[in-house]
C-alpha cells in the first residue's frame, strides 16, 4: 500500500512539472495535439501508478517522451503560419454577411444543429443575430453580433436543411410540407436549392438559398401556433 | 520559444543518457549473471556442484536485482527468483538432471531479457 502511495506521489509530481512546463494553454483552450497529449498522459500516469509490477520509470519516460513531442510541436507551430495550419488547423468562418456557409460546416464535419448548439451556448438563438461566426481551431465558436437584427423572442426551429425537410419540426409548427414548399416558391426558390430555413414562433424566418444572401421573409403561421 | 527549445534539449539529454545507462547496466548485470550460471552449469554437469555454489549465485542475483527493479518488469524478476530457488533445492538433493534443466531456463532468461531492451524493430512493434 505504501509503495502505491509513494508511486502516486512521484507520478503526480512528475505530471505537475510536465503540465507546468507545457504552459497555460494545456489546461485551458487546447489545440488538437494538446488534447491528444492530455488524453494519453492520463493513462500513462495511471498504469504504472497502480500496477506495482511495472517499473515506475516506464511511466516517467513515456510522459517525458510526450512532453518532448508536445514542446516540439509547439515550437514548430510557432515557427510559421503554414506549420501552424498543418498542426492545429485554421479557424473556419461558418457565418458571414451572406449567411450560413454550409460548405464550411461540411468541411469541419458539422451540420447546422452543431452550429445552433454552439450559438445557444453563447446566448444566440437565431442565425440572423450574427454577422460572423467562426469556429476556432480549438473547437470554440467566436461570434460577431449583428447589431441590426431584432432580438429573438422564440426559438427558431429548423425546417429545411440542404434540400431536406425536417419532418419532426412540422408537427411542432403545425405546418405541412406543402406550406413549406409554397413559401420557398414565393421567395423565388425551391426546396432542393434551400440550404437552410428556420422559422420562429412569430413567423420570422431565416432563408438561405444556394449561392445567395440570406433573407428573412415573414411566414404566416396557422392561427394559435406558438412554441 | 527559447524556453521550449531548452526544455526539449534538457528532456532529450535526460532520456539519451538514461537510455545509455539502462542499456549498459542491464548488459553488464546479465553478462555477469550469465557467466555465473555457465560456471554453475559446468559444475552441475560434472556433478561436483555444492549448495554453496548455488547459494553464491543466488546471493549475486539478490544483490543485482535491487537495481534491476528500476528497469525490468517485476514479474520477470519473480520468475528469476523462482527458478533459482528451485535450482538451490535440486542441487542440495543432488538431482542433477532436474537442476540442469532449471539452470538452462535461467541461462535462457539471462540471455533473452537484455535483448528486449535493444533497439530493434521487433522490440518496437
Amino acid at each position: 500500500m505504501l509503495v502505491t502511495l509513494i508511486r502516486t506521489f512521484i507520478i503526480f509530481i512528475t505530471l505537475i512539472i510536465v503540465m507546468r512546463l507545457m504552459g497555460k494553454r494545456q489546461i485551458g483552450e487546447m489545440q488538437p495535439f494538446e488534447f491528444i497529449v492530455t488524453l494519453i498522459i492520463a493513462d500513462l500516469a495511471c498504469i504504472p501508478m497502480a500496477d506495482v509490477s511495472i517499473p515506475l520509470i516506464y511511466g516517467i519516460v513515456a510522459i517525458l517522451g510526450l512532453f518532448i513531442l508536445h514542446q516540439l510541436l509547439s515550437v514548430l507551430e510557432q515557427s510559421g503560419f503554414i506549420l501552424k495550419k498543418i498542426i492545429s488547423g485554421s479557424p473556419s468562418v461558418v457565418i458571414n454577411k451572406n449567411g450560413v456557409d454550409v460548405n464550411e460546416l461540411k468541411k469541419n464535419n458539422m451540420d447546422i444543429s452543431d452550429l445552433l448548439d454552439s450559438m445557444r451556448a453563447l446566448g444566440y438563438f437565431s442565425l440572423e443575430e450574427l454577422d460572423y461566426a467562426i469556429f476556432e481551431s480549438n473547437g470554440k465558436l467566436s461570434a460577431f453580433e449583428n447589431a441590426d437584427a431584432p432580438k429573438s423572442t422564440s426559438i427558431p426551429l429548423v425546417m429545411v436543411v440542404n434540400g431536406k425537410i425536417y419532418n419532426q419540426n412540422l408537427q411542432i409548427t403545425r405546418l405541412k410540407k406543402e406550406d413549406i414548399e409554397s413559401f420557398i416558391k414565393q421567395n423565388n426558390g425551391s426546396i432542393k436549392s434551400t440550404e437552410i430555413l428556420t422559422v420562429d414562433g412569430t413567423g420570422r424566418t431565416y432563408l438561405k438559398q444556394k449561392h445567395q444572401k440570406y433573407t428573412t421573409p415573414k411566414f404566416l403561421l396557422p392561427e394559435g401556433t406558438s412554441w | 520559444m527559447v524556453r521550449s527549445i531548452v526544455s526539449i534539449i534538457c528532456a532529450s539529454v535526460i532520456i539519451f543518457f538514461g537510455v545509455l545507462y539502462e542499456g549498459k547496466h542491464i548488459d553488464n548485470t546479465f553478462n555477469e549473471l550469465n557467466l555465473g550460471f555457465h560456471l554453475l552449469y559446468d559444475k552441475i554437469d560434472e556433478q561436483t556442484a555444492t549448495s554453496d555454489d548455488v547459494l553464491s549465485i543466488q546471493k549475486l542475483w539478490l544483490e543485482k536485482k535491487k537495481s534491476l527493479h528500476v528497469f525490468i518488469p517485476h514479474t520477470e524478476i519473480k520468475e528469476f527468483d523462482m527458478w533459482l530457488s528451485e535450482t538451490v533445492t535440486l542441487v542440495r538433493d543432488k538431482e542433477w538432471a532436474d537442476a540442469i534443466s532449471k539452470l538452462e531456463v535461467l541461462i535462457e532468461l539471462s540471455e533473452q531479457i537484455p535483448l528486449t531492451f535493444k533497439f530493434r524493430l521487433g522490440n518496437i512493434f
